[in-house]
């Protein structure tokens, strides 16, 4: 197990390298982002609603997370 | 009476709040709305009221104060004995439930050009629960703002009401009811759980039409984990169902978001893999279609689908096929699937020429949210019977304006 996970740390660091790099290049100028002000093309602008959701599937599934990273929550589940 | 003065003492806040912002000539947001969940089948039956209200406040140039309040206003009726003698639905042995939870919140945010920093405590509490949590969030933006990354931990030290004693786990009764809970009683007691989130977000612009977000979580739970109430037939007798301390949980999204521009119309692809150390693991995948009506009218359609595998200490049947030390009733251990269809409608109300309505608002919005969950549980049975309650609904009205 410790093997398999020490030979793929470089794999993944490359991927990454090559994730930062592609994003390095990918520049689209301030002009150009009418689209990508639109309210539905934002992440983490769902509001109180969604939070409300997220809580109820929290409570009636097994798993949890990747979603906003703000917030926290109780640990109510 | 309780609620009255929460509700007070946060109006109070948010009062004092908007007059800090109208002091500095700073914008305030605020939202307010409520949710009703309901789920109902046979003789179980669950319904939440879940009213919320938040404020956040530029009070200077590069800080923002936050302040909410939410609540969960619970009644129904649960199963209290998972596994007891039961041919049909209509022979399932439930327990009322009517509790309160309230939800108080306060942070802020020290913000520049470049990123910002949260600070947020909740502090959560009801009749057999207590809960207080601290969370940071960091972000920055890159590269013409083309490229976001972010992370946050969280800190949640919560207390459970359980039945004081020591006991086997066997023989281990159930709670009854939360009634001397957090007190004197010689009755009861209060267990402890430690939480630590880490997450972390990279979200990038890769095209003037299309953006894409990775999300990564890992949580520690450390503790009294699981429903106090409930307890599961185990031989002759039923006891409090019993679960490991520990339980660490690993979450890994990805999502796109790609603008039709002949349609003005937003689709959205998601898809997240999870697995913890109690065995389960799980996939959802979600589609959503955000459609611009006409002016700032918006329609968003949303089709959502989970899969989980069991865990490692679940069974339908602990008399014949016992797993372990072990044992739970909690549906939600199972092996299960579950569907989400979802409306949102969302209206942002014209402006006068100056840029505001009724002379003081910059903007106003107004959420109309439904969703229906149908959930599956193929290995889930209570005694012979099968889960009557699969069937959720869950409707939202959500104000937000700004100032």
């Amino acid at each position: 197990m410790l093997d398999s996970a020490s030979s793929s740390r470089p794999l993944l660091l490359l991927m990454a390298a090559i994730l930062c790099g592609l994003a390095a290049c990918a520049g689209v100028r301030p002009e150009d982002k009418e689209h990508l002000a639109e309210p539905a093309m934002s992440y983490g602008d769902e509001g109180m609603s969604e939070q409300h959701e997220q809580h109820v599937l929290d409570n009636r599934e097994g798993s949890t997370g990747g979603g906003d990273t703000r917030g926290g929550g109780c640990g109510c589940n | 009476m309780q609620l009255t003065k929460l509700c007070l003492l946060t109006v109070v806040t948010l009062l004092m709040l908007l007059a800090a912002a109208d002091g500095a000539f700073a914008q305030a947001n605020m939202s307010a709305g409520t949710s009703l969940f309901r789920e109902q089948g046979g003789p179980l039956h669950m319904d939440v009221i879940m009213p919320s209200v938040n404020a956040a406040v530029d009070v200077a140039e590069p800080l923002q104060l936050r302040v909410g309040w939410m609540a969960d206003i619970v009644s129904g009726a649960s199963v209290a004995v998972v596994d007891a003698p039961a041919d049909s639905v209509d022979a399932i042995t439930t327990a009322t439930v009517s509790d309160t939870r309230h939800q108080l919140s306060g942070g802020l945010t020290l913000r520049d050009t470049q990123g910002s920093v949260d600070v947020t405590y909740n502090h959560a509490f009801e009749n057999d629960y207590r809960s207080h949590n601290f969370a940071v969030t960091a972000r920055t933006d890159l590269w013409d703002r083309n490229t976001g990354f972010e992370i946050g931990y969280s800190r949640a030290f919560d207390r459970v009401c359980d039945v004081a004693g020591t006991f086997e786990p066997v023989e281990k009764p159930r709670l009854d009811s939360s009634k001397g809970c957090f007190s004197d009683a010689q009755t009861r007691s209060a267990r402890e759980l430690a939480i630590h989130t880490l997450q972390a977000g990279f979200t990038q612009v890769w095209t003037p039409v299309f953006t894409t977000r990775i999300g990564v979580l890992a949580q520690l739970l450390h503790g009294f984990q699981v429903n106090p109430y409930r307890a599961v037939r185990i031989g002759k007798t039923a006891a409090q169902e019993h679960a490991p301390n520990d339980r660490a949980r690993y979450a890994l999204s990805a999502s796109g978001r790609f603008w039709l521009v002949p349609l003005r119309a937003a689709l959205g692809l998601e898809a997240r893999a999870y697995r913890d150390s109690w065995g389960i693991t799980s996939f959802s995948g979600e589609l959503s279609y955000d459609q611009r009506l006409f002016g700032d009218v918006r329609l968003r359609l949303r089709l959502r689908y989970y899969a989980q595998g069991r865990a490692a200490f679940y069974s339908d049947d602990y008399m014949l096929a016992p797993k372990g030390r072990y044992f739970t009733g909690d549906r939600e251990l199972s092996a299960m699937r579950s569907a989400l269809f979802g409306l949102a409608f969302r209206w942002q109300l014209p402006t006068d020429e100056s840029g505001h309505l009724l002379g003081f608002l910059s903007s106003f919005a107004l959420v109309l949210k439904g969703d229906l969950l149908r959930s599956f549980f193929d290995e889930f049975h209570y005694d012979r019977a099968e889960v009557p309650n699969t069937l959720a609904q869950l409707l939202s009205l959500e104000l937000r304006a700004t100032m």
